[in-house]
């Protein structure tokens, strides 16, 4: 994992590629070069919605004569990124999975999309995503299901599932996605790559179509942990437009320790343990556990015993900001407009433009928000979630005190098939392990742990890493120890092990 | 029920409306005669701040003079028009404008308050909610004293929070024509705008007027707005309702009536007069008395001056109020409201009382002059100058009174035909003082005061070398005098012999002659004296 490789390796990083274009340019051929797998892969996975060929092209031209010059692009130099569907860029339509903005131009570009092109990195694409980030598994989005790259008969997870198709099929080194309740995790853990979700307030998210506000953050995917470590020094730090985005400085991420893992304490809590983890995952987690150990960490038991009120807890807290953040998509000023007849009241107008507009899940979630925020039901739900989310916060501050980091599988169980889980409440069980990092605002990692069979598909799991609010740096160095124990024959991008 | 008790029933809600348990018909008792009606108004207030910017990004505020009259939907950005992924960032003038008038009206600042959102579907209103303070406002608990018909009476606040304007929608297509359909403008969508609730502590129209319009001079004095009523600056919401006395000792409470979006003083008074009459008729017919779902909203029709139905009961409206993520709550400590109170200028009321029982000056020209901030000043830095000017030999008192009888007299009558303040009718503060100071010398008369303040306008000439071209100095040569003096008994040969012969009143008819000789130069003092030593001894 450590030196300059060179570019003509199938999938080079994104830290070899910024280092090589900042010395000697070749940002063209490196776009060129993605662009070339993005036509021949994605028909098959749907991961990218557009791609922005001749727009990138025309970026990496830029970037190679700003090398020629002598000047430096930036530590992203050169590196081909896709960005999900619901953060807003210039580029093409910003339209967050929903035949509601099908189409929707947006006339500003996202915080981050600013702070990675001004990197040097080069937007080459937009992922597809359930619709406004609402799902686990890609498959409610407008613009057709994205399949999982190890296995095109799966979902890739969700909501970013476009995103980490995008990174596991080696269309991107980089690609951003948004985490509400493990919608980077998740499926960073069912493509097998890494997905990093930072504290709440580490990110801006001035540009990112808001699902629900106190959770949403945005976060890279990557092949490496390094990867993620340069793209969040990139993204991360104070914006004047978020005024909850944190004036908390950001720490170098790029430095890796000497010896990552003596002296780490890692706690590992019991109700993380579940009987119904997929018995790989449960059998990777115990490997993962003693190889950390027999490098020197201190394994920690502690006590998360809300994780189980975590579900619960966010699909009050969501939906109700849900439901007043997609208030604003009435068919007046843009998006889509439903035909009503002429003299019908206002209402009708409003109500069969979101019936037409918003899809199945979005409508529910829409539902669920109202009614938790509805007079005589506020306290039941939406007061009484507030209370839960303040004592499962103070439950992680006590865990940290006794350790650095705490470990875990990201998911139950390896990608399932689509379709496979039509109900709600299944889909929403798959965030069991994730969401509690968002209500609790904490900062938390999925990097691959190995594979899980399933029959006779072998399917990536992932190792979920959690450390307290803007510990961003003891996050990395704990996924840089794991990558560094972890098997490295065990290849990032999905068909590699075949090529082999 | 006992006697005198009053059919009311339950408590207050958070924003001080009525949340009452039902009971909400109670038939009068037959044949029980009204004996007394007492009116009952609480007043919500909004005030569109003019800070440069929106409440929540920094484009143009269509409430700040600057930007009075941009073209529909100039003043829109991401955040106004809310496209997907903008986010509101608070506007930190707005929060200092609303604490001080929250100071100025007594008020509690809160060391933290809130944002929430108000949930509603309207096509003004583009993110589907508005951002406001639920149950954390800025301000509380405040009281104003008011003079009231009945003596001073203090006014209680019982909140001022800080929210967004909505956009507006209009049916007429720019530069005129109608539009078959809705059209939406966004330039007012964002403008701060501070919401004021009362108390309901008024019991006549009058004292809600004399409240609204010394509200005006504040928010004018604080520069939080210019408040132009036209312009929809500062707009009323008097919540209305009578409490009815029968003979037999009951009370009945009328349901209250929320009268919307009142922006003249003429139409809160006539919307309060008009109400207290049609409740007590509509009490007599129906006998509904105020309780849960009871309150209603109505409009006001200016043309026919009466309040029309607009919405029937507080039913259907949820607002599903919780608190706005996307912002952080306004935490404001004891050093950012000591730089806000600094900013605080002496308020009219409190001028005019210091005019009056400082400096003499009668109740009704204390307040005139207190009306304009600018006025004030300019008042102010004229006696000043006089006092200065005389050597101190006129006492402040004395200037101020002086000063006041012109600038309200002779300068009011000129400011008004022209549509100006006093203060910018190109006469300054130090002319000001001279012309007092010629007067006090007996240098010029009355009428020539009046003439050379109009002289004074528009030049930076000393007062006393234009009074000299004009003419208008009192001459003290004896025989010219005495020639006048002489022309008016030759003039005037009824009056003298009538004077002469011990009709005091017929000297102003000497004196008057004798000044028309003169052409207002003569001093009437003068005059009198000579007419007096030379008809009666």
């Amino acid at each position: 994992m450590t030196g300059h490789r060179s570019l003509d390796g199938a999938h080079p990083s994104a830290s070899d590629i910024a280092a090589t274009v900042r010395r000697a340019g070749g940002a063209m051929d490196v776009v060129r070069r993605h662009l070339a797998r993005i036509d021949a892969g994605n028909a098959a996975i749907n991961a990218l919605r557009e791609v922005y060929a001749e727009a990138a092209l025309r970026r990496a031209e830029a970037v190679d004569a700003q090398v020629a010059r002598g000047e430096d692009p930036g530590p992203l130099a050169g590196v081909p990124v896709a960005i999900k569907d619901n953060i807003a860029s210039r580029l093409g339509t910003t339209a967050c999975g929903s035949r509601m903005l099908a189409g929707y131009a947006s006339p500003f570009d996202a915080t981050v999309v600013e702070r990675m092109e001004a990197a040097g990195a080069i937007i080459i694409g937009r992922t597809n995503c359930d619709e406004f980030a609402m799902g686990s598994s890609t498959e409610h989005c407008a613009f057709g299901p994205v399949r999982n790259p190890h296995d095109h008969d799966r979902v890739p997870g969700g909501s970013s599932g476009g995103s980490a198709a995008a990174v596991a099929a080696g269309f991107v080194p980089v690609a951003l996605g948004s985490d509400t309740g493990g919608s980077i995790r998740q499926p960073a853990a069912l493509c097998g790559v890494v997905g990093l979700k930072p504290s709440y307030g580490r990110v801006s998210r001035y540009g990112l179509v808001a699902f629900g506000s106190s959770l949403d953050q945005i976060g890279p995917f990557t092949r490496t942990v390094a990867d993620a470590a340069l793209v969040l020094g990139v993204i991360a730090g104070e914006d004047p437009r978020d005024s909850t985005c944190a004036q908390v400085p950001v720490p170098d991420c790029g430095a890796a320790p000497a010896d990552p893992v003596r002296g780490l304490r890692l706690g590992v809590p019991k109700a993380y343990l579940r009987p119904d983890n997929h018995p790989d995952v449960a059998g990777s987690l115990m490997r993962a556990i003693d190889r950390f150990q027999a490098h020197g960490a201190t394994i920690v038991p502690v006590d998360l015993d809300l994780v189980d009120a975590g579900i619960a807890t966010y699909y009050v807290i969501a939906p109700a900001e849900a439901s007043s953040n997609l208030a604003r998509f009435d068919g007046i000023r843009y998006g889509h407009r439903a035909t009503v007849p002429a003299g019908s009241p206002l209402d009708d107008l409003y109500a069969a433009t979101r019936s037409e507009g918003f899809g199945r899940e979005v409508q529910r979630r829409i539902m669920l928000g109202t009614y938790v925020l509805s007079a005589g039901y506020y306290d039941a739900f939406y007061r009484r979630a507030l209370r839960v989310r303040r004592r499962i916060r103070e439950e992680f501050d006590r865990a940290f005190v006794t350790c650095d980091a705490i470990i875990g599988p990201t998911t139950p169980t390896p990608a399932f098939r689509l379709g496979e889980k039509n109900d709600p409440v299944s889909m929403y069980l798959c965030d069991v392990y994730t969401v509690n990092t968002n209500i609790a605002g904490i900062c938390g990692m999925s990097v691959p742990m190995g594979f899980a069979r399933e029959g006779s598909a072998r399917l990536p799991i992932g190792l979920h890493i959690q450390c307290p609010a803007f510990a961003e740096d003891t996050l990395l160095r704990v996924g840089r120890a794991w990558e560094a124990l972890h098997d490295p024959a065990a290849p990032a991008v999905a068909g590699a092990e075949a090529a082999r | 029920m006992a006697a005198g008790a009053e059919v009311h029933c339950g408590s207050t809600g958070p924003l001080g409306f009525p949340d009452l348990p039902p009971c909400d018909r109670i038939m009068p008792l037959m044949g029980a005669a009204i004996a007394s009606t007492t009116l009952k108004v609480g007043l919500e207030i909004h005030v569109e701040l003019a800070t440069r910017t929106k409440m929540w990004t920094r484009v143009p505020n269509v409430a700040h003079p600057d930007f009075y009259d941009l073209p529909p939907n100039s003043a829109i950005d991401p955040v106004v028009a809310a496209l997907p992924g903008a986010l509101p960032v608070m506007n930190r003038e707005a929060v200092e404008l609303s604490i001080m008038v929250g100071l100025a009206l007594g008020c509690t600042i809160a060391p933290r308050s809130k944002w929430d959102r108000k949930n509603y579907y309207y096509p003004d209103l583009p993110k589907g909610y508005q951002i406001s303070q639920y149950d954390e406002p800025l301000c509380y608990d405040g009281s104003l004293r008011i003079p009231g018909v009945a003596g001073p009476k203090d006014i209680g606040i019982i909140r001022a929070h800080l929210e967004e304007d909505t956009g507006k929608l209009g049916h007429e297509l720019p530069g005129g024509g109608r539009f078959d359909g809705s059209l939406v403008d966004l330039n007012r969508a964002g403008v701060p705008l501070l919401e004021i609730v009362t108390q309901p502590d008024f019991d006549d129209a009058e004292d809600v007027v004399t409240f609204a319009r010394e509200l005006r001079k504040i928010c004018r004095a604080l520069g939080v707005t210019e408040g132009i009523m036209q312009r929809g600056h500062m707009r009323f919401e008097p919540n209305v309702n009578v409490i009815i006395e029968t003979g037999d000792g009951h009370r009945y409470a009328t349901p209250v009536v929320e009268v919307k979006n009142l922006n003249s003083f003429r139409a809160v008074r006539g919307a309060i007069d008009h109400e207290r009459q049609r409740q007590v008729d509509a009490w007599r017919k129906d006998g509904m008395v105020m309780g849960p779902g009871m309150k209603s909203t109505r409009g006001w029709d200016d043309v026919r001056g009466i309040t029309v139905l607009q919405r029937e009961k507080e039913d259907a409206h949820d607002y599903r109020y919780f608190p706005d993520p996307d912002l952080v709550p306004v935490e404001v400590d004891a050093d950012w409201l000591d730089r806000i109170r600094v900013r605080i200028p002496e308020l009219p009321l409190a001028r005019a009382h210091r005019y009056e029982h400082d400096w003499g000056l009668p109740r009704k020209d204390a307040l005139a002059l207190t009306d304009e901030q600018a006025l004030c000043g300019f008042f102010e830095r004229a006696v000043d100058a006089l006092v200065e000017r005389s050597n101190r030999a006129i006492n402040e008192g004395a200037a101020a009174r002086a000063l006041s009888k012109l600038i309200l007299n002779a300068g009011a009558k000129r400011a008004n035909e022209r549509g100006i303040g006093v203060e910018s009718l190109g006469i300054s503060e130090g002319q000001l003082a001279d012309i007092v100071l010629l007067r006090d010398a007996d240098r010029i008369g009355s009428s020539a005061a009046d003439e050379l303040f109009g002289l004074l306008c528009g030049t930076d000439e000393p007062a006393e070398s234009v009074a000299g071209r004009a003419g208008l100095l009192q001459v003290r040569d004896e025989g010219a005098v005495e020639a006048w003096v002489e022309a008016a008994i030759a003039a005037q040969p009824q009056a003298a012999q009538d004077f002469a012969s011990g009709k005091d009143a017929a000297i102003g008819r000497l004196v008057g002659a004798a000044m028309k000789e003169s052409g207002g130069r003569a001093d009437a003092t003068d005059l009198r004296d000579r007419f007096i030593a030379r008809l009666r001894t």
